[in-house]
């Protein structure tokens, strides 16, 4: 269609706003209550324009284009309205510095003012300079108000984590609480009382904490003033660069753009364009990367142990120290465990040095994918891994089976957010309750543990079966699963999205072959949730080599049984047992921990921010990730660690200069890599690990298994694990950081209101959790997700992590001193 | 005395109660509409009946039926606008009181019409007592089967549900109605979509005022000829006119559309008070434009109150006498909007709330040099440049007042 805006014809498609139009052919029309993904809410009324037949001014924001359509964006009416307009908003913003004449000569000259608690001008705002609303004032050019400035005098909201609010500076665009809403489908905040007295708030005027507010920034990042105030940059310069990164957290692989200012990182906000996260991040990418740079536990120089003590080194003298030692043992007596949250160059390098440098099978793999490769083996073919998260939003029918996916993969959370609110219809099954359950269309609340049971029942019904005893034992009504099975046989491909947590452990093979089973009788997708930031890229790494990783659980295991004496420990979240100390241990990362106190030599590891490498997401798609910082100290990054460490030992295929040369050799080896190259990941975003052609798949025998009751008596609660994924390397982020902490602890155990009644127990209360395995502290969390006789917690804390063969189990809780 | 539709009964004991009612000809209508009539054949009756919405806009109550798409696979619903809000604005209130059924009457002709089977009646909150009366109408409705499921074995299904409102003058509106009726803050929609198209929870919706609704089961006993000749030809039936202010005798006046408004306060409503002179009258409910009392020798219906740069609105009657500050009239005119902007757009929020500070300051006694300019100003910024009608109603009685009445309140300012 055609439409002339200013005289001008343009060639426009359908299905956009008259603004986002002018917008995309250089048309300026000024806006601040506009945003792009948000629908158009037409307050500011600044975006006003004149149409040709209609009658007055129309706002161009909510108008949408039509065939022949006459548009005038900038007629004196027009720019007298604006003037006028934005004149009202500001008299309810402090507006002093924005008409001053000596503006330009305040900030060169103000450098530190902005250090005190109540904003009156731009020159004390923490967002000088970063304001929309400033940039109108400039275009717009306003140089008197008419009425005098009105000051709401409202309370600056302090007592949250992460960021501060100041609806004195507030103008009511409406975009936090729209996205808040509409995007991230949290609606923690909304506006309250009405006429001049609106403002924004939470429900009773509560603390965000208390709100249900995820801490994902959102709001922070399309306020167009500086009424929200990030805390951890408060009192930083403004930024003098910009650059881009790849979030180190989860398997999302979120692009994050960094603001640097004099060399230091400022902060992280989500990349607009990034294609996994399209501008949005969550409470880690958003407030956390930087704690993970700047962070006092550290690590910046070699050590070794001499006589007892960790002694800092110099690198040769801490390498040659370490190769010579190493030496000693045989191939079968050594062991890697690595971390996924390394690049593709540092996982290979690992994997190298234990195959070819210590010749020992012994190197650590992700359970879930055990599981797969399993599953490929039983198929003869690898099954699809690469759907992009971006295509859920158009799935008819989610079938989730993980709980806590708005907590380990929050931005996979808002494309499901986003398929309901298109009409999708969400099944949730498993034994704990959604936290935003209202999004839910059909629950199936489980027992624990009978995940394979709950699919075995659900594939008879589907290949029309007949008996219905095995879902019996999960719980679920039989009408709820037949109404599943409905909903699956009568949408287009539906996505299965599962976490890890459900197909490792003792039947996670039988809960992958039923979802397997399922989504080929469903043409759906399966939508495996990988843990670390680097899990697929780990995996189809380890495929190319020919000996099988191992489960970490087994390597420490024969630590324990003394059968491996030396470990290298790459990264790893992993807590050594106190019996599962080898007698040697070689710890390669970047923050002190429990396990560098006893380690016999610390190398320290430069963290994401510090190196560039390339990573793969759960979507298969290959990112690489900028080197924004320079390492502190004599930190280096992994690959060039180990490779010296391997040269030490002899080894000679290990002479890399930089990361792109590990791609190289990556790249000549894995059919998987061929499209991965630097230049190719600079200039594409839609570089994706190369699959095996599919072929047709075939149904397998469903065996459904039931776990051994146990010991009730002794241990009356059934711990469920889920994964939070708090954590980079051996950092738990809520112990490192306390906002984060106040947030969510990885130490927290959910606990329903009868049990804790029941126990006397109350939130926040030290108690201790004892299983056949062991026992450890963890702390009360009362919530409604759990039923009476389950509790969950997160498997990041050690003991679980270290001890759980199985994602359920028998515990007894113990009031803490 | 000339033919009354809506109050003929309102004198009579008891008239609320389903046994009174039905021995004045009650539910007749609406039987003659479920099993003599078919839904074409009512919307053909209302739209040739010209009954024009009684809530403000005057839009034709046929008409606006006509715009839900038929054959659509999403439910459909009735909103009845109870929202009598309007400063000034009493005459659903008596409906209500006093004949409910004929309200209830109307809702099922019309539901049936559009083809809905569930209605919603948003209710004021402080109409108590009102809502109770509906719920005991509605309840002894379904007893006697003029409501549920087959009403009168037509096969045709209605539910109505009583909604009260929570105290906001913008839920009058029909978007943040229904967005208050959906349980969110009530907020004004986009439009479009108009709510015939997507209204409640997504679906088509038909929205009507009380006294609309109330018309129409007259117009199916008796037809739209005999309707459309009570009043004028495109502005058919009575209204309900509430009188109150400076006369003798203020209170609700049912009278053919097109009546005179000098009449109106002169000849029903029994004069001016105290045998004071009349200084001006504000003719359709507060956010109308006030006359001036040479320019109330006017008929009251919608075309021709819009020609006088003002408009019948809800048919409220305000009269002020010769003793009425405008200063006053003014400041009462401004808290109001100031406090019932719902605070989206900028220029009714802040403009209502500079307009009220520049009154209430020259109410006391330190009005400045350019307050009236700038009173205009801020008005003239809010007409049709709001996303909902409020901008538009509080500025423009803001306006006439300024352009009518500019010498006596410059006079309060020296």
């Amino acid at each position: 269609m055609k439409v002339i805006i200013d005289g001008k014809t343009i060639e426009a498609e359908e299905n956009k706003t008259i603004l986002e139009l002018a917008r995309e052919n250089g048309i300026y029309i000024p806006s601040l209550c506009d945003h792009p993904g948000l629908a158009p809410f037409s307050g500011c009324r600044l975006c006003l324009v004149q149409i040709k037949g209609k009658k007055g001014y129309s706002p161009s924001c909510s108008i949408y284009i039509e065939d022949g359509m006459e548009v005038k964006t900038s007629t004196q009416q027009l720019r007298k309205l604006r003037k006028n307009i934005l004149e009202l908003i500001l008299t309810e913003h402090p507006n002093a510095c924005l008409m001053c004449a000596e503006k330009k000569e305040c900030d060169e000259y103000k450098a530190t003012i902005r250090k005190v608690g109540e904003v009156t001008g731009c020159v004390l705002c923490p967002n000088n300079g970063d304001c929309e609303l400033q940039e109108i004032v400039e275009e717009i050019g306003v140089d008197i108000v008419d009425f005098p400035s009105y000051y709401r005098d409202l309370e600056v909201k302090r007592d949250d984590p992460f960021f501060d609010r100041n609806y004195n500076l507030c103008i009511l665009c409406g975009r936090c609480v729209r996205i808040c809403h509409e995007v991230r489908g949290c609606s923690t905040l909304s506006f309250v009382k009405r006429g001049p007295e609106t403002v924004v708030s939470t429900s009773m005027d509560q603390r965000l904490i208390d709100s249900n507010c995820q801490f994902c920034g959102a709001c922070m990042d399309v306020c167009p003033t500086g009424a929200l105030i990030e805390k951890g940059r408060k009192y930083e310069s403004l930024a003098d660069d910009k650059t881009e990164m790849l979030c180190p957290l989860c398997s999302v692989g979120c692009r994050l753009e960094v603001n640097l200012g004099e060399g230091r990182l400022l902060n992280t906000r989500p990349a607009a364009d990034g294609p996994a996260n399209h501008g949005q991040a969550c409470v880690k990418g958003r407030f956390l990367i930087k704690d993970l740079v700047y962070i006092e536990k550290r690590i910046e120089k070699p050590l070794i142990r001499r006589e007892k003590k960790l002694e800092e080194v110099g690198w040769d003298e801490a390498l040659d120290w370490v190769a010579g030692k190493l030496k000693k043992y045989k191939g079968k007596e050594t062991a890697v465990i690595r971390s996924a949250q390394v690049s593709c160059e540092d996982g290979y390098v690992l994997r190298k040095f234990a195959d070819e440098v210590l010749k020992t099978g012994n190197i650590s793999s992700e359970p879930a994918f055990s599981s797969y490769r399993e599953l490929a083996q039983k198929l003869g073919f690898m099954p699809a891994l690469n759907y992009k998260i971006e295509e859920i939003s158009s799935a008819e029918t989610i079938f989730l089976l993980s709980s806590n996916i708005s907590v380990s993969h929050p931005i996979v959370w808002l494309e499901i957010v986003k398929a309901v609110k298109n009409g999708a219809r969400l099944i949730a099954a498993g034994p704990m309750e959604l936290q935003f359950d209202r999004f839910v269309s059909l629950q199936l609340r489980i027992e624990p543990g009978t995940e394979n049971i709950l699919l075995g029942s659900l594939q008879k019904i589907l290949t029309g079966g007949e008996s219905f005893k095995a879902a019996k034992e999960s719980k679920v009504a039989e009408n709820a699963l037949r109404e599943a099975a409905e909903i699956l046989k009568s949408s287009k491909s539906p996505a299965f999205i599962f976490g890890s947590e459900s197909i490792q452990g003792p039947v996670g093979m039988e809960v992958l072959t039923a979802l397997w089973n399922i989504a080929l009788l469903s043409k759906g997708r399966l939508y495996h949730l990988g843990l670390e930031s680097n899990s697929r890229g780990i995996f189809e790494l380890d495929r190319s080599f020919n000996k099988k990783s191992r489960q970490t659980g087994l390597i420490i295991q024969d630590i324990i049984d003394n059968k491996v004496k030396a470990l290298y420990l790459a990264g790893s979240r992993i807590e050594l047992p106190k019996k599962a100390r080898p007698e040697f241990l070689i710890i390669q990362d970047s923050y002190v921990s429990k396990n560098t106190e006893i380690a016999d030599a610390v190398l320290p590891a430069a963290v994401s921010a510090e190196a560039e490498g390339v990573f793969v997401n759960m979507e298969g798609r290959v990112q690489k990730s900028g080197k924004v910082l320079e390492p502190p100290g004599k930190t280096k990054p992994d690959w060039w660690i180990t490779s010296q460490a391997a040269k030490r030992m002899g080894a000679e295929a290990f002479d890399y200069k930089k990361p792109s040369s590990i791609i190289k050799e990556i790249r000549n080896k894995l059919p998987g890599f061929a499209n991965v190259t630097y230049p190719a990941l600079e200039k594409s975003k839609e570089i994706f690990i190369k699959e095996e052609t599919p072929q047709k798949g075939k149904l397998f025998t469903q065996k459904i298994i039931s776990l051994p009751e146990g010991n009730n008596k002794r241990y009356p609660f059934r711990l469920v694990l889920f994964y939070n994924l708090d954590f980079y390397r051996n950092l738990s982020l809520s112990e490192a950081v306390r906002g984060f902490r106040i947030f969510r602890n990885s130490q927290w155990i959910h606990i329903c209101l009868e049990d804790a009644d029941k126990l006397k127990l109350k939130n926040g209360d030290s108690i201790e959790v004892l299983s056949p395995h062991g026992k450890t502290k963890v702390i009360v969390r009362i919530t409604k997700t759990v039923s009476p006789g389950i509790v969950a917690a997160s498997p990041e804390y050690p003991i679980f992590n270290n001890t759980a063969s199985s994602n359920v189990l028998k515990v007894m809780i113990k009031r803490g001193k | 005395m000339k033919e009354k539709v809506l109050s003929e009964h309102f004198s009579i004991d008891n008239f609320f109660k389903l046994d009174v009612y039905l021995k004045h000809n009650g539910y007749q209508a609406v039987k003659k509409a479920l099993t003599e009539l078919n839904p074409e054949k009512i919307l053909k009756e209302a739209k040739a009946a010209n009954l024009r919405g009684r809530g403000g806009a005057g839009f034709p109550a046929g008409v606006k039926w006509g715009f839900v798409p038929q054959n659509g696979d999403k439910p459909k619903y009735m909103c009845v606008n109870a929202d009598e809000g309007e400063p000034g604005t009493i005459k659903d209130r008596y409906i209500m009181t006093h004949n409910p059924h004929l309200l209830l009457e109307g809702i099922i002709i019309s539901s049936y019409c559009v083809g809905i089977n569930t209605a919603y009646i948003y209710i004021r909150g402080e109409y108590e007592n009102i809502a109770l009366r509906l719920e005991t109408a509605i309840d002894e409705a379904f007893q006697k089967g003029f409501l549920g499921k087959d009403i009168l074995g037509s096969g045709f299904d209605l539910d109505i549900t009583i909604h009260r409102g929570a105290g906001a003058y913008i839920c009058g509106e029909e978007t943040a109605l229904l967005e208050s009726l959906e349980g969110k803050r009530g907020n004004p929609r986009l439009k479009p979509p108009f709510p015939a198209s997507i209204g409640l929870f997504q679906c088509p919706t038909v929205i009507n005022n009380v006294e609309t609704l109330a018309n129409i089961p007259s117009i199916i006993l008796k037809g739209a000829e005999w309707f459309c000749a009570l009043g004028l030809p495109n502005d058919g039936g009575t209204r309900i006119f509430g009188v109150s202010g400076m006369v003798k005798n203020p209170g609700i006046y049912e009278l053919p559309v097109g009546t005179n408004l000098k009449d109106l306060i002169f000849k029903y409503a029994g004069g001016m008070k105290e045998g004071k002179k009349l200084k001006a009258v504000i003719p359709g409910g507060m956010s109308s434009p006030i006359l001036k009392a040479d320019e109330i020798d006017i008929t009251m219906d919608s075309d021709t109150l819009m020609k006088a740069d003002s408009m019948i609105g809800s048919g409220a009657v305000i009269v002020l006498d010769e003793d009425t500050s405008i200063l006053d009239v003014l400041t009462i005119i401004t808290k109001f909007y100031s406090h019932e902007s719902c605070g989206q757009c900028t220029p009714c929020r802040i403009g209502n709330s500079w307009i009220k500070k520049i009154v209430t300051r020259i109410s006391r006694g330190e009005g400045k040099d350019g307050d009236i300019d700038n009173i205009a100003r801020l008005a003239s910024n809010m007409v049709g440049k709001t996303l909902c009608p409020l901008g538009d109603a509080a500025a423009m009685p803001i306006l006439s007042i300024v352009k009518k009445f500019r010498d006596e309140l410059e006079t309060s300012i020296k």
